[in-house]
């Protein structure tokens, strides 16, 4: 056996650091989950600079706890407040409030939290098989593979992110724009630094990301502070064991398996993300369901489908990040900001030079799953109070954490101006309903695209891309998914004004 | 007897002229600025050195990363910085001198008060997978020259690498030269069969080496190390071509000379007399500790940017 593995598995389970941070994690990430309008991209983006003088499998085992916490928690508030704690919990809504009505509350929640639980373990063992197979594969990969690659995901985000492409392609193109601010690759040439030292370097990853998602979202809290919020929790949970019966434990195993691929598949492709995939693996339980009329009412199946998928999710968005270096989701590209500080290059020969840490990162994760289970059974009392304390005093602190985070990695206060110019952008966004996934998928791989763009049309000459045929399925595969989409946003249109 | 008063007479002398002119430094915490991110072999030599100047001068010496640029970020912004002896640039020469040569910055070494070169690299080695039929430099260039331009070269442009094979393609080296980012980008290009032949620090192909997955064909170091001492030099073969990338502190400009001075006196005893320092410091850069005086150090940095500047000349 891989002597890395052992290496890794100790790593964690003799350091009682490690562990202590894992624990951490996971309740900081349930409680960010719980609270509507705190997110598991928040809690890693707060807790990023906490890591950076930690070991790095002490720091990547903390972010990826916060992680699982954070998709987990938002079933709490779905159930509970009927409002959905995160996006990915939004389809938790549908039968696990109807479940609480109903005074099946406690039900809802066993079943929720067992099922987050499965559906993470699902995802992890997957992502350790998958990501090592697919990371051998890649080695092959050059500059014609990787420039399809990153046309293909960046096409998939753009497509598949809100429900206007033109949206989604302004978002995307206008991140690209932002990296290529500083040196470029290749020639290192200036771009746009406007004579201005600090603008050389060009704006990091992790300023980009803090701005857009810690700060924006406290300003959009922030504007809405005085409207009064009107949600009633239920209170009176007590919870008997699991809270559901084995009989229909059995009788969820196929919607287990069907919604844990699901999560699982939606995770793997860039940039769709938990709110997809619950509202995906919802509908399709739905369908295949032998009472669908029954959904929405307060049924069991409804609560399984979308909390096994957002989790399953977790280990399926971290295999590309980790076999190639693309990351799914917000919440793992701040993964890869965490990677970068600790020196750790995703891609194809992370298993090789990082096995250890890999190893220990995997069981890191299986831990914060079973901690998540616990400590979401034994401390939901506990958790719905926090849900109470009133987020302006919550908010400050995230800000000043941000920003330290920001000044952390490089020491410069440019940085710290970045954030804040970030999260006015990212604000602006929001106000103009453009998603702004695809715009930190089109900073993380523009990049990426022009760099083989470059080196491709060099190697043109003594080997020609039809040398490449994984590059021309890529390509193939993003032309017709851009059609489908175009095709289906024009019937959109038409039926829209049909109506009108 | 003699000679052993002679010496303590000599001792006695240089901490005298140094106590006379550097009169009480430090007396106050030293910052060291280093000019690459915590985890890479510069960082790790400024706080190895660090570390045991803490120890010697008997002040807190506190590194400080300011990233950025190839170091350009930090270097720009401390180079008339604070010039009262308490802070200090640490990086190394391919980015000072490198810099200024490919147009990153408008300023070289002498923008600063140099205070020492105080270490050398690892070195970059150009390698092969270990199935291929080149063994050594000479007949990689001869394979090249019977079919120019097919064998193909994974470097970054831009630094120690570029330079290298400027250096090399003048003198005879025929490859198709490619870009391929960064020293683990360039060693992924090589196991993934996208190029034959790159350039990778010894300590990034350490362990394929070690493996028998890839092999080295020689070292762009002007000598061999210490701990690898069978694989020979390119300069063995083609003598220009050297890439030596050094280790150096460097002080913002107007830095008293005496300060400059003293600074490079404790450096140097470091390196010439410390067993613990020179124990680290072979088991990391795979070589002995190595340190020159303020003049040597100007030459150094002299000859290097002037060998940088005659092969950038032929693009």
């Amino acid at each position: 056996m891989n002597p890395d593995i052992m290496t890794g598995i100790s790593s964690v389970l003799t350091s009682p650091m490690t562990l202590l941070f894992i624990l951490i994690g996971t309740m900081v990430g349930i409680v960010f989950g719980a609270i509507p309008g705190l997110t598991a991209t928040m809690a890693i983006v707060m807790f990023l600079p906490v890591t950076y003088a930690m070991s790095a499998t002490e720091g990547i085992s903390t972010l990826v706890a916060l992680y699982i916490g954070g998709i987990s928690g938002g079933l709490i508030s779905a159930i509970l407040l009927n409002i959905p704690g995160t996006p990915s919990s939004v389809a938790t809504c549908f039968d696990g409030r109807p479940m609480a009505n109903k005074g099946q509350a406690a039900k809802a929640l066993g079943v929720g939290i067992f099922f987050s639980f499965l559906g993470t373990i699902f995802g992890v063992i997957m992502l350790i098989f998958i990501s090592p197979a697919l990371a051998s594969v890649a080695i092959k990969f050059g500059a014609y593979e990787y420039c399809a690659l990153s046309i293909f995901s960046l096409s998939l985000v753009i497509t598949l992110t809100g429900k206007d492409m033109v949206k989604g392609i302004i978002s995307a193109v206008v991140g690209a724009m932002f990296a290529t601010v500083g040196l470029s690759p290749i020639d290192s040439r200036m771009r746009y630094t406007f004579g201005s030292v600090d603008m050389q370097a060009g704006f990091k990853l992790l300023v980009f990301l803090i701005g857009l998602f810690a700060i924006t979202e406290v300003v959009k809290v922030a504007a809405n502070v005085r409207k009064e919020q009107n949600f009633t929790a239920e209170e009176n949970v007590r919870l008997k064991g699991l809270g559901f019966s084995f009989r229909e434990f059995t009788s969820q195993i196929v919607n287990l398996f069907r919604s844990a691929l699901i999560g699982l598949g939606i995770g793997i492709l860039p940039g769709i993300g938990g709110g997809v995939s619950c509202m995906l693996s919802y509908t399709v339980a739905k369908n295949t369901s032998k009472h669908p009329e029954k959904f929405g009412t307060g049924v069991i199946d409804g609560v399984v489908a979308s909390e096994t998928a957002n989790n399953a999710g977790i280990g399926g968005a971290m295999i590309p990040l980790l076999s190639l270096g693309i990351p799914g989701d917000p919440a793992t590209a701040m993964l890869l900001g965490g990677f970068m500080v600790h020196d750790i290059a995703p891609g194809p020969l992370i298993f090789q030079k990082n096995g250890p840490v890999m190893y220990g990162i995997f069981t890191a994760m299986i831990l914060a799953s079973i901690v998540m289970c616990l400590f979401m059974f034994g401390g939901l009392r506990g958790i719905v109070k926090v849900l109470k304390i009133p987020k302006y005093y919550l908010l400050p602190v995230i800000v000043m954490l941000c920003c330290v985070g920001a000044i952390g990695d490089s020491n410069r206060m440019f940085d710290v101006w970045g954030v804040l110019i970030f999260g006015l952008i990212g604000y602006f966004f929001a106000k103009a309903e453009i998603p702004t996934t695809p715009m930190i998928l089109g900073f993380i791989l523009g990049p990426m695209f022009e760099e083989n763009l470059r080196r491709a049309s060099k190697l043109a000459q003594s080997d020609p891309i039809t040398n490449h045929p994984i590059s021309i399925v890529f390509l193939a595969i993003t032309v017709i998914a851009v059609a489908l989409s175009v095709r289906s946003n024009m019937k959109q249109r038409k039926k829209t004004e049909a109506k009108e | 007897m003699k000679k052993l008063f002679a010496l303590l007479l000599a001792i006695a002398l240089l901490t005298a002229a140094f106590g006379a002119v550097a009169d009480g430094w430090p007396a106050k915490d030293i910052t060291i600025i280093c000019t690459h991110g915590a985890g890479g072999d510069t960082d790790y030599n400024a706080r190895m050195i660090s570390r045991y100047l803490e120890k010697k001068l008997g002040v807190s010496v506190t590194v400080t990363n300011v990233t950025g640029s190839n170091g350009n970020i930090a270097m720009n912004q401390y180079k008339d910085g604070d010039n009262s002896g308490y802070t200090f640039v640490m990086t190394n020469t391919a980015a000072l001198v490198g810099n200024e040569v490919t147009g990153v910055s408008d300023f070289t070494y002498e923008a600063f008060e140099p205070v020492a070169i105080y270490g050398r690299q690892s070195g970059e080695n150009i390698i092969v997978m270990a199935d291929s039929p080149y063994n050594t430099l000479q007949d990689l260039i001869d394979a090249s020259k019977a079919a120019p331009e097919t064998i193909s070269f994974g470097i970054s442009t831009g630094g120690g690498v570029y330079i290298a094979a400027t250096i090399l393609n003048a003198n005879g080296l025929a490859c198709n030269f490619v870009d391929q980012g960064d020293a683990n980008s360039r060693l992924v290009a090589l196991l993934g069969g996208n190029s034959q032949v790159t350039d990778a620090p010894y300590a990034t192909v350490k362990e394929y080496i070690e493996a028998g997955q890839v092999k080295s064909l020689c070292t762009l170091l002007g000598e061999r190390p210490t701990l690898i001492p069978d694989i020979p030099t390119a300069s063995e073969t083609v003598p220009d071509c050297v890439i030596n990338t050094l280790y150096v502190c460097l002080a913002p400009k107007g830095t008293d000379p005496a300060i400059v001075a003293a600074m490079n006196a404790a450096i140097l005893d470091i390196i010439n007399n410390d067993a613990d320092y020179a124990e680290e410091c072979l088991s990391y850069n795979l070589q002995a500790p190595w340190a020159l005086s303020v003049e040597d150090t100007l030459t150094e940095l002299k000859n290097q940017r002037d060998t940088f500047v005659k092969y950038l000349e032929l693009f």
